[in-house]
């Protein structure tokens, strides 16, 4: 059980020439939380495809759950980003549940046993993420919140012990992100989890660590935000860039971000632009 | 229509339209879901190069096609697969390169073919015997390969990403995916012709997706709907003496019309609500 859920060393990755991940170690230990923050095109969703086996390394090392990436296979779970499905499949809530039970290579015809566990789990699932009577509705019924909780029923209908997430609060309104946040820290109970966000409320309570991926990583094993780390994960100097808008509607307290008219922050750029825009 | 069915060449044309309904269901509802439906399209085209060289070669039409063009969905798969960036260029390219090929080897051929207009518009009103069995037959294998791929096909149309996380072999799929189009495609141009295959391929399941509650659903929804308009597009053609396959596209347009001005079920209630909710949380 001590195994480290992720173990990286001395990574690197290049896509067409240019270097996206660059000499990136970590280590995560079982049970944390780890956000994983950074610019678009940083490299965050490329690491998830390196932890999945999705992507091959171009050096170092990949550990998941002691294993290889690519063959923890049902004890990881994952939820891709929202956009990549479609919201007019015909399927019920139920039927896409089960389909996070399908098995690596060809999975062959079930016996009739086999597909009654299979409902039970997805139902079980649907249960935990607070949907159980919805199992029958079809899916583009759903809202976005509740569309989001079926992927992530899905991720967990395995009972992985690992989960990995590609911005699981996107394109969902303020009160269904709280929900799912909430939702995220009862799951990391059991489970260890890795969130890609870039957005910067998410952080808050459940979260226990943070990376900030840049073509590298740097790992802060505690959930504070610190300018830096608002640099970091904005990909900006702390001279020449504004993290302003990352706070508008995140609780963080205006205090952690330097003084919105010191000329260190974007030199004056936003100052007008920003009369009105103060964290609520 | 009574009258019609004391004929063996209408009697032919209704199976024909069964069996091309039936394989339309469930070949264009993957068609559609997986979004590949101008691969199909391509496909569909570039068999017409298969006509030709079974015409130039002397050999029978169906088999030639469908070893053609299954050739060239496979050439497309890994079109598609390998250059994601210019993979429709590409296939545009492979869509007329097959036509030309097509009518280029029949040039060739000596003596005029009066058949080649019926591969271009459907001639299901001469489907011989031998043809039918052949349908039946390429029918029932593509049947057997969709049910026994069924779960890894439903992941795989349903989230690529989320498959791809799971080791389902996506790459296999999709080449299945792509020869099982090509030889749906090559059955059905004996019905409607390969110009009017996309309207069978697309139609009845766009009309399914919205109504029904999964994909096997879809399927036979579809393939009902397919039905309902071969058969009622062959009455039309008897009645009105219009050609076939024309009648049938015409039936299927028709229906997919009403079928967007009828109500969507109780989806557009939900939406309005959801909307109604996220409007009062923070933009």
């Amino acid at each position: 059980m001590n195994t480290p859920a992720i173990e990286i060393s001395d990574l690197w990755f290049s896509y067409g020439g240019a270097p996206v991940l660059e000499q990136v170690n970590l280590t995560l230990p079982a049970g944390d939380f780890l956000a994983v923050l950074g610019p678009n095109g940083g490299g965050k969703s490329t690491l998830l495809k390196l932890l999945l086996g999705l992507a091959q390394p171009g050096g170092g090392s990949v550990r998941v759950l002691g294993q290889p990436a690519g063959q923890a296979g049902g004890r990881i779970g994952y939820l891709p980003q929202f956009t990549q499905v479609s919201a007019s499949f015909p399927i019920t809530v139920l039927g896409a549940v089960q389909l996070g039970l399908v098995r690596p290579g060809f999975d062959w015809f079930k016996g009739r046993a086999e597909r009654a566990r299979e409902r039970q789990a997805a139902q079980e699932a649907l249960a935990r993420v607070g949907l159980a009577e919805h199992a029958r509705r079809r899916l583009s019924d759903l809202s976005g919140g509740q569309r989001q909780r079926v992927f992530i029923a899905r991720a967990i209908v395995s009972g992985p012990e690992l989960l990995l997430l590609d911005e699981p609060t996107a394109s969902v309104d303020g009160k269904s992100r709280q929900e799912l946040m909430a939702l995220l820290a009862e799951l990391n109970r059991d489970m260890t989890i890795v969130m890609v966000s870039h957005d910067m409320s998410t952080v808050d309570g459940c979260v226990k660590s943070i990376a900030c991926v840049n073509r590298t990583l740097h790992l802060h094993a505690d959930s504070r935000l610190t300018p830096q780390i608002f640099a970091e994960a904005m990909g900006i100097d702390l001279v020449a860039g504004c993290p302003v808008e990352l706070l508008a509607h995140g609780p963080v307290p205006h205090r952690v971000v330097l003084a919105h008219d010191s000329p260190e922050c974007c030199g004056g750029r936003h100052a007008r632009k920003n009369d009105g825009g103060q964290p609520k | 229509m009574m009258e019609a069915l004391s004929y063996d060449f209408f009697r032919n044309a209704l199976m024909a339209g069964l069996l091309a309904s039936l394989i339309c269901g469930v070949i264009g509802s993957l068609v559609v879901v997986n979004r590949i439906v101008f691969l199909a399209g391509g496909v569909a085209h570039a068999s017409y190069g298969g006509v030709g060289l079974a015409f130039y070669l002397g050999l029978p039409v169906l088999p030639v096609t469908a070893g053609f063009s299954t050739l060239a969905a496979l050439c497309m798969a890994w079109v598609t697969l390998s250059s994601r960036e210019r993979a429709d260029t590409v296939i545009g390219v492979l869509w007329a390169a097959g036509m030309a090929l097509g009518i280029i080897l029949l040039d060739l051929t000596p003596g005029y073919n009066s058949d080649l207009m019926s591969y271009l518009f459907g001639s299901i009103l001469a489907v011989p015997d031998s043809d039918l069995w052949l349908m039946a037959w390429l029918c029932a294998g593509v049947l057997a390969l969709v049910a026994l791929f069924s779960r890894g096909l439903l992941v795989m149309s349903f989230d690529v990403e989320f498959a791809r996380s799971r080791g389902v072999p996506v790459r296999f799929l999709h080449f299945l995916l792509m020869g099982l189009t090509a030889l749906c495609v090559v059955m059905v141009i004996r019905v409607v012709g390969l110009i009017l295959v996309m309207a069978l391929l697309t139609i009845p399941p766009f009309m399914a997706e919205r109504r029904a509650r999964s994909l096997p659903g879809m399927m036979l929804l579809a393939a009902c709907l397919s039905v309902v308009f071969c058969v009622a597009g062959l009455y039309l053609s008897f009645a009105l003496d219009l050609t076939c396959g024309a009648s049938i596209i015409a039936v299927a347009c028709v229906g997919f019309v009403i079928s967007l001005a009828l109500p969507q079920r109780r989806v557009e209630i939900d939406t309005q609500a959801d909307a109604a909710g996220s409007s009062g949380g923070p933009a």
